[in-house]
């Protein structure tokens, strides 16, 4: 197992698609009317990025034994449909003890006009 | 304060992954989850979050005020389980929650969130950008729970 703490990913822009918007918003329960859910940025951001980490060789991550332990978003503003949104992702952490790996992914998103939306912080732990 | 109760079902979950991309299959498919030591599929940490989010967002007077959102992923919940997810207003700009299923665990714990009255800019620190490259149109990389 390789540590990647401080290692960053390339950014990646998403479009905030309508149709996909709606759906995530009944699937969650929230009325599509009232915009883009908050979590939406589990789209945004955490979908994304993590991607990334989890196809790096580097970080040689074991799918089968991660474990989503801990999610935070902090938003400056929650961005609307139709618009275009960049996420870069960034492993904060990387440490081991007591034959678990807890991995720490923290994701900027900024708008169109480079202004921040949302940071995420997600912590993985990944069971031996 | 806000309540909402849930059961949570294998059709809520499935429309969850496609709308979300979370396609990992420990929520879709029995076989694969009890693979990996798990009792069968079982429900996104993050669609249990999202409902979170409705309801603080419902308690704080619309989405738009919701500023910050903290949850731990604590207990697993399996199709069937009943969470009863609340969320009150706490001390200033903040909101109590909470997520208990039917035998009164909490699935999700240490969840916090901050709300503003209206949408405000503050700052958060900026990294330099660097390379960007367009998202996959389809993503069907999963996460854990």
């Amino acid at each position: 197992m390789a540590a990647v703490a401080g290692k960053t990913y390339p950014a990646v822009r998403i479009e905030i698609d309508r149709e996909r918007v709606a759906d995530f918003a009944r699937a969650i329960g929230a009325d599509p009317s009232d915009g883009v859910p908050p979590t939406f940025a589990a789209v945004y951001a955490l979908g994304a990025t993590a991607p990334q980490l989890f196809g790096d060789e580097d970080a040689a991550i074991d799918f089968a034994r991660l474990l989503h332990a801990e999610q935070e978003f902090e938003w400056q503003r929650h961005p609307g449909v139709g618009e275009t949104v960049t996420s870069v992702g960034r492993v904060a952490s990387d440490t081991s003890r007591r034959g678990m790996r807890f991995v720490s992914l923290e994701i900027d998103t900024t708008d169109a006009a480079d202004a921040p939306v949302c940071r995420s912080r997600t912590l993985f732990v990944i069971r031996s | 304060m806000t309540k909402r109760d849930v059961t949570f079902t294998r059709e809520q979950i499935a429309a969850y992954a496609a709308a979300s991309g979370d396609q990992n299959p420990i929520h879709l498919d029995d076989d694969f989850a009890r693979s990996v030591g798990l009792p069968g599929v079982i429900v996104h940490g993050m669609l249990q979050m999202g409902v979170l989010a409705t309801v603080a967002s419902e308690d704080a007077g619309g989405p738009e005020h919701l500023r910050r959102l903290f949850v731990r992923f604590a207990g697993m919940v399996v199709p069937g389980d009943t969470v009863t997810f609340t969320a009150g207003r706490g001390a200033k700009g903040k909101l109590d929650l909470s997520a208990v299923n039917q035998r009164g665990e909490p699935v999700l714990t240490k969840a916090s969130a901050e709300f503003a009255p209206s949408p405000h800019r503050g700052a958060i620190r900026r990294r330099a950008p660097s390379r960007v490259q367009d998202a996959p149109r389809a993503q069907g990389e999963g996460r854990g729970a």
